[in-house]
C-alpha cells in the first residue's frame, strides 16, 4: 500500500476559515500516533465556500473533504486513513460517487491555476515535477529565438487577463522592438477591486508559473531584470513569492547564464506596494516602483517604449503571467482551441457576493454567465432572485440578469458596458439596491483617485455627492442627467483607466436599472429596502405579540408599548437601524 | 527634425517633429488655456483645461503632452472643447474656496478698490492712492467725510472683536486731504480732443462724476447748473459742519482743472431749452437730482413752520442766513442722514430742544451711527416708535404741536425691518415750534416739456415714481444722446451710487460718440468664500492680532455751536498707517496675474454649477517669505515639479489621494524643516496665489509699472523685471534675459528687492564733524577730496572700487586714482591681494546654456544652488532632462549641495587634488599636446615643476585614494562633455590657476559643453579685473608693464607718464601707516570682514576715509566723508557676468539723491581739470579705445602651494551683506 497523502488547502482563504488548526491537528496526529501519512500545504483549492479544505489521496483516489474543522479531521483520520471508510458525508470531490458538488468543477479547465490546491507552493521540487521550468527549458535548449516565442503567444491568443485585454504577444512583441540595452519585465500584482483574489490565490498556490512566465517574457524582450509590483496586503503570497525566488535562484533559473545560455541573464525582486489602488495602471506602477508617489502619467510614450527609469519594459498581470509556461509546454494551438474566437483560452474568476459558492474558478472563455453563476457557483444564496452580475470590479459594470446569457469574452462583457477586467465577479440579488451599488463603487475609485486629473478627483466627489443624495432621498429630478454628463466628461478627461472607467458603475445602473434611480429621486423609496434613510419600520398590530424585545433592543429608545400590548414605533426618534427588524421572533417588523 | 503634416482647426499647417498640440496651435496663433503647463516643466497633463480635440482619438486630448503625429486632425476651438474646459473650470472652481475681491470692494455700489489704495496709504502713496481712487470716484475728500460706506459694513475686520470695520472712509479722507494740499496732486491723463460737445445739466456728485470721466476722453464737458454754486445736494444739503463748502470748491476744481466748464444759475426748461443743447451739444446727460422735499403728509402739514428738512438745509446754504431757533423747540421727522443733518443742524441754529421722530428703533435707522452719535452728544433727544398723526395749527396757521402714536414693531416687511404698527390709544401731542420732515425727496423734473418738444427720434419719459426713465443697464433715456443718473433715475439715494450711475452713464455716452454699440456687458468672474459658507468670527479670529480702531478726531461737543467741521481727519501719517494695519487683506494677491481668473472670466466659469463638498486649509505663514496657501491651489503640482526638475530640493509633494489631495512640504509640517532653498521658483510657477511671497508690506494688489535690469546681486547676470509704484519695488520676476532665457531667478533678487525700498538711503554727502555727521554740498564734498589728495604723497592715496559698481564707474575710478591723484594704489577689497588666478580664470569657460549638454558634471566644491543658483537650476536641469551626473568634490563636511549629487568625495586640499590629477595626467603621457601647442603657452615649465613635485605628497595632502583620484582624473580626461564648476567663494587663486591647467591638459577648455566654468562672487567680479581696478593691471587685465599698452592709455588719457608700478603690498601699506587718504567706492570692508579688528585697523590707520554708498553701512559710519550712490537700475551702466557677456542696463527710476554716480566721479575729474563725461555711452566709447587688440594665449602658472586668502565675505559688497542677514534673521523670527 502506497503511503496516504493529506493535502491542506494552506492559501489566505483556508488559513481564515481554519486551516491552521486543521493542518496542526494532523501534525498532532502524525507526531503522537506515529501514524504514517504524508503531510504538506497546498493553495487554494477554489472551494472558498467549503474552507477548511483537505484533501486524502490514497491507492484508490482523491478525497476531497470540505468544512473541516479539529474534530471531522480527527474523525476523518480515523474513519478514512486508518480504517480505510471515506467519510461521506463531509466529502465534496470524490472520483468514486457524486457527492452534489460536482458542478462547481466540471465546466472547470484548469491552465493558470493548473498547480493551485496541487502542489505545495513552497517547494521548487514539486512545482517542476508536474512539468514545471520545463517550458523556459525547452525554448533555451532547443535554441528558440526570441521571434519565435513571441510568435507562440501570438498565436495562442493570450490577451491581458489584468483586464486591458492587449495582446499579449503583441505587447512583447513592441517591448522586443524597443531599442535599449536594459530592459525590464513587470509582473502587476496590485490586484485591488473590491471582491477581487484572483491573483492573491494564484501567487500563493502557484509563484512559479509567475516566475517562470516572466522568465520566458524577459528572455523574449531581451529583458535582465524583473519586478514583481505585490501588495503589502498580501504578505502570503510575498512570503512564497520570495521563497519561490530564491529556490529559482538556487537551481540556477534565476541569475546568469539561465540554463547555460550564454549572455541571458535575469533575476527579480519582490516590490511591496502601499495599496494604493491606482498603482494597478502601469504608469503609477512604474512611477511606485521608481518610489515616486503612484501617479499615472499621460502614455505615450507607453512603458514598451519608455517605462520603469525611462528604459523598454513590459507588464502583465500575474494570470497573464501564468498561463505563458503553459502555452509553451504544450502548444498555442492547444491553448486557443479553448475560447471563442477573438478570446482564447480560459479566464480565473473569482466569485463572490449572494452566490452559493462563492470561490475561485477557471473556466474556458465562451462559458455563459448564466453557467458560471448557476453552475459552478449554485445560484444565488437564500433562494433569492438574481438580479445583476458586478464585472470588472470599480471600473467595471454590472450586467443584469436578462442578459445572463451574455458569454464570457471580451468583445460581448464590453458591448453590455461592463469589462471583464481581472475577472472579479460579484452578483448581487433582489436585496441589492443599484445606486447603493453604484455609490460603493463611486466611493472606492473617487477615494482612490490618484488626485492628478481635474474630473477624476472633483468630478468623481460630486457624482458621488449626488449618488449620497439620492440614496438619502434629496435626489432631484435633474440629478440623473448632471450624473450622465459628469460621467461622460470624467470618461473623456481622466489620463489613466481609473478615471476613464470610474463612472461605469454609475453608467451602467443608468443603463439597466433606471427606474430604481426614479423610485430614489420622485417616490423617495428604495425598491430593494437598503437605503436606510428612506425606509420606515413599522410595527404589523396582527404580529406583535408584545414581547418587548424590539423595544429593548432600540438604540434610540424610540418603541413604546406595554408588555403584552402592541407596540408603536416613534418615526421622528427613529434612526433607521432596522434593530427592531433584525430582532423581532414575529416577524412583526414591516419595512417600506 | 522632420516636418509633419497635420490639419488645425480646418487648415493644413506643418509642424515640428516632437512639437505638443500645444505649442504647435501657439505658434500658429491659437491660445490653449493651459493651467497645469509651465515651458519650463515636463508635461503633467492634470488641469485638463488645455484639451483639444484630435479626430479617431478617444475622449478629449490634453495638449500639452500630445505630441502631433502625421495627418493629425485637430480642432483646438470646438464648441464640445470649449465647454470641456468650462466643466474643468467649474470643477476646479468649485473646490477654490478663496476671494478674488475683498467684500469692500465687492460691497461699494462703485466698485472702488478700496484694499488697493489702502496698500498705497500704508506706503505713504497718497497721490497714488488717489489716482486709484479716481478710476472710480472722482470725489475721494467728499466721499471721505460724507459717504454711507458700505464697505466698512462689509469689511470682514467687523467680524473680529473689535466690533469695527477698518476706517476705510477716514483713511480715503486723509489720503484725499493729503493729495488736495500737495504742490502736486493727482491729475489723471486727458485724451486729445475729439471734437465733441457734452452738455451736463446739474452740478451734483452725478454730474460731476460724469463730466470728470468724459473730460478725460477728451470730450468737451460743459456742465449747467441751476443753483448759484455748483455740488448739488453735496452743498445745499450736507451741511457744512459735515462737508465744508470750501473743500466742495477744491474738489471740484480738480474736475474743472481738467477743461470742464461750469455754468450755474442757468436751470433746463427755464433760461435754458434743449433746442439750445441740441444745436449746439453732441449729447446731454441729465444728472438733476432729486430735490424737491416731501412734507410729513399728514392733515395739517401746510402749517407755518413746517418744512421739508432739505428746504430748510437749503435755504440756509442758498440765503447764507443762519435760522434763528434760539430757545424754540424742534422736532424732526425721519431716521436718516438728512435727519441727522436737520436735527445737527437745529442744535447749531440754537434751538432750546431739538427732537427726532422715528417710528421705529435705533437698530432700524438707515443713518449712520457716527452721526446718531454725534447728535446725541450735541443734545438730540429721540422719540423712537413714535409717528406723527396730524399737525395741529394755532389761530394763525402756524404751527402748534404734533399729535403723534406710539408704535410697536411687528413682522418684518419688504426690506426686512420690522414694520411698525400703532399702539391703540397712544395718541399724545407733543408742543413744537418748528417741524421739519426728513422722510424723502422727489424728482422735479420741470424740463420735460421743454425736451420733449425738441427732441428727435424720441422722447422724454418719467417712471411710476415720478423718476427719470432711463435702463437701468447703460442710462439712456428714450431720447438718442440722452443720458441720465443719479437720484433723478434712482430716486433718492447716495453719493456714490449716483457717482456709479454717472461713470456708467458716461461710459454709454462715450460709446455713442464714438459709434460704438451702447452696451454694459462685463464679465468678470469673480471667486468667493460666500459661495462655500457663511463668514464667520471664528474663521478669521485665531488669525489676526487684535487692533482697534484709529477713531476720527473730533471738536469738543462744547465747541459746535457753529458751522465748524467737526471730524478734524487723522492727525498724521503714523496714525492712517497704523489703521492700514487692521486690514485683513482679503482680496487675493493674485488678482491681476491669476490665470484661473483669466480663464474663469474667459470661459465665463461658474463656481456654483457643481457646487459641493470643499476643502479649507489655514494658510502656512511658517516660511518667511514663501505663503501656502491650499484654499487657492488647484492641484497642478507646478510647484511640486518645479522644486524637483529645475531646482531639484524636492521639497514639497502631495499629500492624500482622490479630493483629499493637498500639496504640502515634505514630511515636515513646515517648509522651513524641509529642503527647501527658498529660491521662490514656486511662486513663479503657480497659476494662482496658492503659493505666493509673503511679503513685507501690504500688496494691495495694485497694478505696477515694470522695468528690466540686470541683477546685482550674483555673477550669474539674470535679467530681472522688477514691479514698482512709483519707485516703490512691490515684487521681482525673472524675465527671461541673455543669460536666464527661461526666466528663472533666485532668491537673492525675488526677495532682495524689499531692501531697496529701504527709508535710509544715502541722498548726500555728509561729513563727519565732532563724531556726528553734518549734510555738506556736493561742491564741498569734491572740494575736501581734492585738498586731502593733494596735500599728500600721491602714494599715500588708495582707491577701493567694488564689484556692484558698473564698468564705468569701475574705469573712471581707476582713471581718476591714476591720473588726478597719480597712483597705481587703485584695487577692490573683494580682491585684495587675491592673486593673479582669479584674472584669467574665465576664459575659455563652458557657456552656461551648454551645461545642458554635459553627461558629467563636478562641483568643485562650489554650493552653487546658494551663491549662484541660477546656474545651478540648469545644472539641476541637465541631471533631470538629460541624466548627467552629478558629482560634488568638497572639502566641507556639510557642503550644501551634496544631497543633490549623484556621488559625493571628500578630500582635504582642492589645491593639492587638481595639482595630483594634472601631474597624474601628465605623468602618464594623457595630456592632449595637440591642444596644448596650439593653444596655450608655458606648459613645458609647468610640467617641469609640476613633476618635481612628489605625486603621493600630493594625493596625502589631498586626502583622496590613489584609485579614487585616478578614476576622476579619467573621467574628466575621458567623458567628453565633462563640466568643472568652482566658485571663487571656495577656490583660492592658486587653485584657479591649477584649475585652468586641467582645462588645458585635458584640451577642454573652449569646447562644447566641456571644460571648466569659474563662477565669481559679485555682479560685476569680472569687470572689477577687466576695468584695472588692480595695482599692476589696467583696463583690459594688460599689464602695465606693456610698453605698446601705456602709449596708448598716455594718448587717451592725454597724459605724460602713468605712475609708477609699486611692489609693495598695500595690506602692508595701510597697516605701516604709510596711507593718508582712503577713498571707497561702493564696498564695505567692516561689514564684510572675516576678522573685523584686523580690517578696522587697517582701514582707520590712514587720516582720511571717503565712502561712497547706497545705505549706511558699517565703513560708511566709520567714515569721515560719505558720498551717496546710486543703485544700478537709478543710473544704468553695463555688468560683465562671471561668462565675460556684457549687459547693458538704463536708468529705470529716479533715485532720491540729489547727484549721480557719474556725476560725483565728473564732479572728481573736474576738480582735477580732467576730461568730464556727459553720459556712460562716452565712458564705453573711451573703454574700448584703450582695450588690447588681440587676445594673448592661456598660460599655464605653477603654483606651489594654496593661498586661501579670503578677507572679505559677500564679495566685500555692502548690499550682499545686509541681504543675507535679512534673508537669515528672516528664519529666526
Amino acid at each position: 500500500m502506497g503511503k496516504i497523502k493529506i493535502l491542506v488547502g494552506y492559501a489566505s482563504c483556508g488559513i481564515a476559515a481554519g486551516a491552521g488548526k486543521v493542518y496542526e491537528t494532523l501534525l498532532d496526529i502524525r507526531n503522537n500516533e506515529h501514524a504514517d501519512f504524508e503531510l504538506k500545504k497546498t493553495g487554494c483549492i477554489g472551494m472558498c465556500f467549503r474552507e477548511p479544505l483537505i484533501e486524502v489521496i490514497d491507492e484508490s483516489g482523491a478525497y476531497l473533504y470540505g468544512g473541516v474543522d479539529e474534530a471531522r479531521t480527527m474523525e476523518i483520520y480515523t474513519k478514512h486513513v486508518k480504517l480505510d471508510e471515506p467519510v461521506k458525508e463531509y466529502l465534496v470531490k470524490t472520483d468514486l460517487f457524486e457527492t452534489g458538488d460536482e458542478n462547481f468543477f466540471r465546466r472547470q479547465i484548469k491552465i493558470a491555476l493548473r498547480n493551485c490546491g496541487v502542489i505545495d507552493p513552497e517547494q521548487i521540487a514539486e512545482y517542476i515535477e508536474t512539468g514545471g521550468y520545463s517550458a523556459i527549458g525547452k525554448i533555451l535548449i532547443e535554441n528558440l529565438s526570441q521571434e519565435q516565442v513571441i510568435q507562440m503567444v501570438m498565436d495562442s491568443g493570450l490577451r491581458g487577463r489584468g483586464g486591458g485585454g492587449f495582446s499579449t504577444g503583441l505587447k512583447w512583441r513592441f517591448a522586443y522592438n524597443s531599442p535599449g540595452k536594459d530592459k525590464y519585465v513587470i509582473c502587476n500584482a496590485d490586484e485591488g477591486d473590491p471582491g477581487a483574489f484572483m491573483d492573491r490565490s494564484l501567487l500563493e498556490g502557484d509563484p512559479h508559473a509567475v516566475i517562470e512566465g516572466m522568465i520566458i517574457g524577459a528572455y523574449c524582450i531581451g529583458a535582465n531584470e524583473g519586478v514583481i509590483y505585490c501588495r503589502a496586503e498580501y504578505p502570503l503570497a510575498i512570503k512564497r513569492l520570495n521563497i519561490a525566488i530564491e529556490q529559482a535562484r538556487e537551481k540556477g533559473f534565476l541569475g546568469k547564464n539561465i540554463f547555460g545560455k550564454e549572455n541571458f541573464h535575469f533575476d527579480m525582486y519582490v516590490k511591496e506596494g502601499a495599496g494604493a489602488f491606482v498603482c494597478g495602471e502601469e504608469t503609477a506602477l512604474i512611477a511606485s516602483i521608481e518610489g515616486e508617489r503612484g501617479m499615472p502619467r499621460r502614455r505615450p510614450p507607453f512603458p514598451a517604449v519608455s517605462g520603469l527609469y525611462k528604459k523598454p519594459t513590459n507588464i502583465n498581470n500575474v494570470e497573464t503571467w501564468a498561463n505563458v509556461p503553459w502555452i509553451i509546454s504544450n502548444g498555442p494551438e492547444k491553448y486557443a482551441q479553448y475560447g471563442t474566437e477573438k478570446s482564447k483560452g480560459t479566464k480565473v474568476f473569482a466569485l463572490a457576493g449572494k452566490i452559493n459558492n462563492g470561490g475561485l474558478v477557471e473556466v474556458p472563455m465562451g462559458i455563459t454567465i448564466k453557467d458560471i453563476i448557476f453552475e459552478l457557483g449554485g445560484g444565488i444564496q437564500g433562494g433569492k432572485q438574481f438580479k445583476a452580475v458586478q464585472l470588472g470590479g470599480p471600473s467595471g459594470g454590472c450586467i443584469p440578469s436578462y442578459l445572463s446569457n451574455t458569454i464570457v469574452d471580451y468583445d460581448s462583457v464590453n458591448a453590455t458596458g461592463a469589462i471583464m477586467g481581472s475577472g472579479g465577479m460579484v452578483v448581487m440579488d433582489e436585496t441589492t439596491c443599484m445606486v447603493d451599488m453604484a455609490k460603493f463603487f463611486l466611493d472606492f475609485t473617487q477615494k482612490e483617485s490618484c488626485g492628478k486629473c481635474t474630473f477624476c478627483r472633483i468630478g468623481t466627489k460630486r457624482m458621488l455627492e449626488i449618488l449620497v443624495r439620492i440614496t438619502e432621498g434629496k435626489g432631484k429630478e435633474e440629478d440623473i442627467a448632471v450624473l450622465e454628463e459628469l460621467s461622460q466628461k470624467i470618461k473623456d478627461n481622466s489620463l489613466c483607466g481609473l478615471g476613464q472607467t470610474a463612472p461605469n458603475p454609475v453608467l451602467t445602473t443608468l443603463k439597466y436599472f433606471r427606474d430604481e434611480y426614479i423610485a430614489h429621486i420622485v417616490e423617495k423609496r428604495c425598491p430593494a429596502k437598503v437605503c436606510k434613510p428612506l425606509l420606515t419600520y413599522t410595527v404589523i398590530p396582527e404580529k406583535c405579540t408584545g414581547c418587548t424585545v424590539c423595544a429593548k433592543n432600540c438604540p434610540t429608545n424610540c418603541i413604546s408599548g406595554a408588555r403584552k400590548e402592541i407596540h408603536f414605533i416613534d418615526q421622528e426618534a427613529c434612526i433607521k437601524c432596522g434593530m427592531c427588524f433584525t430582532k423581532c421572533k414575529f416577524d412583526a417588523i414591516h419595512i417600506e | 527634425m522632420n516636418n509633419i503634416n497635420v490639419v488645425l482647426n480646418g487648415k493644413p499647417v506643418v509642424g515640428i517633429e516632437g512639437e505638443s498640440i500645444l505649442d504647435l496651435a501657439k505658434r500658429f496663433g491659437y491660445e490653449i488655456p493651459t493651467l497645469c503647463h509651465d515651458p519650463r516643466l515636463e508635461p503633467f497633463s492634470s488641469c485638463f483645461v488645455c484639451v483639444v480635440h484630435v479626430e479617431k482619438m478617444r475622449g478629449m486630448q490634453p495638449s500639452c503632452s500630445t505630441k502631433i503625429a502625421e495627418g493629425m486632425v485637430i480642432d483646438t476651438e470646438s464648441e464640445e472643447v470649449q465647454k470641456s474646459r468650462k466643466s474643468a473650470l467649474d470643477l476646479l472652481l468649485s473646490n477654490h474656496y478663496a476671494d478674488c475681491v475683498a467684500p469692500c470692494k465687492m460691497t461699494c455700489p462703485a466698485g472702488v478698490d478700496v484694499q488697493g489704495y489702502i496698500s498705497l496709504i500704508e506706503k505713504g502713496l497718497y497721490s497714488e492712492a488717489i489716482g486709484l481712487i479716481k478710476q472710480t470716484n472722482p470725489l475721494p475728500a467728499i466721499c471721505g467725510r460724507v459717504c454711507v460706506r458700505p464697505c466698512e459694513v462689509a469689511c470682514r475686520r467687523n467680524l473680529l472683536d473689535e466690533n469695527t470695520g477698518v476706517g476705510i472712509d477716514y483713511l480715503k479722507r486723509f489720503a484725499a486731504d493729503k493729495d488736495l494740499e500737495s504742490s502736486d496732486h493727482y491729475k489723471p491723463n486727458v485724451a486729445p480732443s475729439t471734437g465733441k460737445k457734452i452738455a451736463i445739466i446739474g452740478g451734483g456728485p452725478g454730474g460731476l462724476s460724469a463730466a470728470y470721466f468724459l473730460q478725460q476722453k477728451g470730450h468737451q464737458c460743459d456742465i449747467y447748473e441751476a443753483a448759484p454754486a455748483p455740488g448739488g445736494w453735496l452743498r445745499y444739503g450736507i451741511p457744512e459742519y459735515r462737508l465744508p463748502n470750501d473743500l466742495i470748491d477744491s474738489e471740484i476744481e480738480t474736475i474743472t482743472e481738467l477743461g470742464v466748464n461750469i455754468f450755474c444759475n442757468v436751470k433746463l426748461g427755464e433760461n435754458l431749452s434743449y433746442k439750445d443743447l441740441r444745436d449746439t451739444y453732441d449729447a446731454t446727460v441729465i444728472t438733476i437730482g432729486s430735490q424737491k422735499g416731501t412734507l410729513v403728509g399728514v392733515e395739517g402739514d401746510d402749517a407755518e413752520n413746517v418744512f421739508s428738512g432739505i428746504d430748510f438745509l437749503r435755504n440756509m446754504e442758498i440765503t447764507k442766513q443762519v435760522y434763528d431757533f434760539k430757545g424754540k423747540t424742534v422736532a424732526v421727522v425721519g431716521g436718516g442722514n438728512t435727519a441727522m443733518d436737520c436735527c445737527r443742524t437745529s442744535i447749531r441754529c440754537g434751538a432750546d430742544k431739538v427732537y427726532v421722530i422715528y417710528r421705529r428703533t435705533e437698530k432700524e435707522m438707515p443713518a449712520n451711527p457716527i452721526e446718531i452719535h454725534e447728535s446725541k452728544l450735541e443734545g438730540v433727544e429721540y422719540l423712537f416708535l413714535t409717528n406723527p398723526t396730524k399737525v395741529n395749527k394755532d389761530e394763525n396757521g402756524r404751527l402748534k404741536s404734533v399729535t403723534c402714536v406710539t408704535m410697536e414693531l411687528g413682522e418684518p416687511d419688504a426690506s426686512g425691518r420690522r414694520r411698525p404698527v400703532p399702539k391703540e390709544g397712544s395718541e399724545h401731542d407733543i408742543e413744537l415750534d418748528f417741524l421739519l420732515a426728513a422722510i424723502g425727496q422727489k424728482t422735479d423734473a420741470t424740463f420735460i416739456d421743454d425736451i420733449n418738444e425738441f427732441a428727435k427720434n424720441g422722447s422724454f419719459k418719467l417712471n411710476k415714481w415720478g423718476d427719470v426713465d432711463a435702463n437701468p443697464n447703460t442710462f439712456e433715456t428714450g431720447i438718442p444722446g440722452v443720458f441720465s443718473a443719479g437720484d433723478c433715475v434712482s430716486g433718492p439715494a447716495t453719493v456714490i451710487e449716483a457717482i456709479y450711475q454717472a461713470r456708467i452713464a458716461s461710459q454709454s455716452c462715450h460709446q455713442y460718440l464714438t459709434g460704438q454699440p451702447i452696451v454694459n456687458e462685463h464679465f468678470e468672474f469673480i471667486s468667493k468664500r460666500d459661495h462655500f459658507k457663511e463668514q464667520k468670527k471664528d474663521d478669521y479670529l485665531p488669525l489676526f492680532k487684535k487692533q482697534l480702531r484709529e477713531e476720527m478726531p473730533v471738536l469738543d461737543a462744547d465747541k459746535r455751536m457753529n458751522f465748524v467741521e467737526v471730524e478734524l481727519g487723522y492727525s498724521n501719517a503714523e496714525v492712517a498707517k497704523h489703521e492700514t494695519g487692521r486690514c485683513l487683506e482679503c482680496g487675493c494677491a493674485a488678482y491681476y496675474t491669476c490665470d484661473l481668473k483669466k480663464y474663469a472670466t474667459e470661459y465665463k466659469a461658474e463656481q456654483k454649477h457643481y457646487s459641493g463638498d470643499f476643502k479649507e486649509y489655514h494658510v502656512d505663514f511658517s516660511h518667511p517669505f514663501i505663503e501656502i496657501d491650499n484654499n487657492k491651489c488647484i492641484l497642478c503640482g507646478r510647484c511640486i515639479r518645479i522644486c524637483r526638475e529645475v531646482v531639484g530640493a524636492n521639497a514639497l509633494g502631495f499629500v492624500n489621494r482622490g479630493f483629499d489631495t493637498y500639496v504640502a512640504p515634505s514630511m515636515g509640517q513646515s517648509l522651513t524643516e524641509t529642503s527647501c532653498e527658498s529660491c521662490g521658483m514656486c511662486i513663479s510657477t503657480c497659476p494662482t496665489a496658492a503659493i505666493s511671497e509673503n511679503k513685507f508690506f501690504k500688496p494691495g494688489p495694485v497694478q505696477t509699472e515694470t522695468f528690466t535690469t540686470t541683477c546685482s546681486y550674483c555673477s550669474v547676470g539674470c535679467t530681472l523685471e522688477y514691479h514698482h509704484v512709483k519707485g516703490f519695488l512691490t515684487g521681482v520676476e525673472g524675465a527671461g534675459g541673455l543669460i536666464n532665457k527661461d526666466g528663472n531667478i533666485c532668491r537673492m533678487p525675488r526677495f532682495g528687492y524689499s531692501l531697496f525700498n529701504n527709508q535710509e538711503r544715502i541722498t548726500k554727502p555728509i561729513l563727519k564733524k565732532d563724531g556726528k555727521f553734518v549734510e555738506i554740498s556736493l561742491p564741498e564734498a569734491l572740494d575736501l577730496i581734492q585738498s586731502k589728495i593733494t596735500s599728500v604723497q600721491p602714494d599715500e592715496n588708495v582707491f577701493f572700487a567694488g564689484a556692484r559698481l558698473t564698468n564705468e564707474e569701475l574705469y573712471l575710478v581707476q582713471k581718476f586714482a591714476r591720473t588726478a591723484a597719480g597712483t597705481n594704489n587703485v584695487t577692490s577689497f573683494h580682491y585684495l591681494e587675491r592673486g593673479k588666478g582669479y584674472h584669467f580664470n574665465t576664459t575659455d569657460n563652458v557657456p552656461f546654456e551648454q551645461i545642458g549638454g554635459a553627461k558629467r558634471i563636478i562641483l568643485f566644491g562650489s554650493e552653487i544652488n546658494r551663491e549662484n543658483a541660477v546656474a545651478g537650476f540648469m545644472v539641476q536641469q541637465a541631471k533631470h532632462k538629460k541624466g548627467a551626473l552629478l558629482e560634488v568634490i568638497t572639502t566641507n563636511e556639510e557642503h550644501r549641495t551634496a544631497h543633490k549629487a549623484d556621488k559625493v568625495t571628500r578630500i582635504s586640499s582642492y589645491h593639492a587634488f587638481i595639482q595630483a590629477v594634472n601631474h597624474y595626467l601628465i605623468s602618464n603621457n594623457k595630456q592632449n599636446m595637440l591642444y596644448i601647442n596650439d593653444r596655450t603657452s608655458g606648459f613645458a615649465d609647468y610640467s617641469s615643476k609640476l613633476l618635481k613635485t612628489n605625486y603621493h605628497t600630493l594625493l596625502e595632502k589631498a586626502g583622496v585614494s590613489q584609485i579614487a583620484l585616478e578614476e576622476f582624473a579619467n573621467n574628466f580626461n575621458d567623458v567628453h562633455e565633462s563640466v568643472l564648476i568652482y566658485s571663487e567663494k571656495h577656490i583660492d587663486a592658486y587653485t584657479a590657476s591649477e584649475i585652468a591647467a586641467l582645462g588645458m591638459i585635458t584640451g577642454k577648455s573652449g569646447k562644447t559643453s566641456a571644460g571648466i566654468i569659474a563662477l565669481k562672487e559679485s555682479a560685476n567680479s569680472q569687470g572689477v579685473i577687466d576695468m584695472g581696478i588692480c595695482p599692476k593691471t589696467g583696463p583690459g587685465s594688460v599689464s602695465l608693464n606693456n610698453a605698446e599698452y601705456i602709449q596708448r592709455l598716455q594718448q587717451q588719457w592725454n597724459i605724460n607718464a602713468l605712475p609708477e608700478i609699486k611692489d609693495y603690498s598695500l595690506v602692508e601699506q595701510m597697516k605701516n601707516y604709510r596711507i593718508k587718504n582712503l577713498f571707497i567706492f561702493g564696498e564695505d570692508p567692516v561689514g564684510c570682514a572675516v576678522d573685523q579688528k584686523e580690517t578696522e585697523d587697517m582701514l582707520f590707520n590712514s587720516g582720511f576715509v571717503c565712502v561712497q554708498d547706497v545705505f549706511m553701512t558699517p565703513t560708511a559710519k566709520a567714515a569721515d566723508l560719505v558720498l551717496p550712490m546710486n543703485l544700478p537700475f537709478e543710473e544704468g551702466g553695463s555688468y560683465t557676468n562671471t561668462q565675460k557677456f556684457i549687459q547693458s542696463f538704463e536708468k529705470k527710476i529716479q533715485a532720491g539723491t540729489t547727484s549721480s554716480n557719474i556725476g560725483i566721479l565728473n564732479g572728481l575729474m573736474k576738480t582735477f581739470g580732467l576730461k568730464t563725461y556727459q553720459e556712460y555711452a562716452d565712458v564705453n566709447d573711451e573703454i574700448i579705445a584703450v582695450l588690447p587688440q588681440k587676445k594673448s594665449k592661456p598660460e599655464f602658472i605653477f603654483t606651489s602651494e594654496d593661498r586661501h586668502l579670503r578677507r572679505f565675505n559677500h564679495g566685500c559688497d555692502g548690499i550682499r551683506q545686509m541681504y543675507c542677514q535679512f534673508f537669515n534673521s528672516a528664519f529666526q523670527k
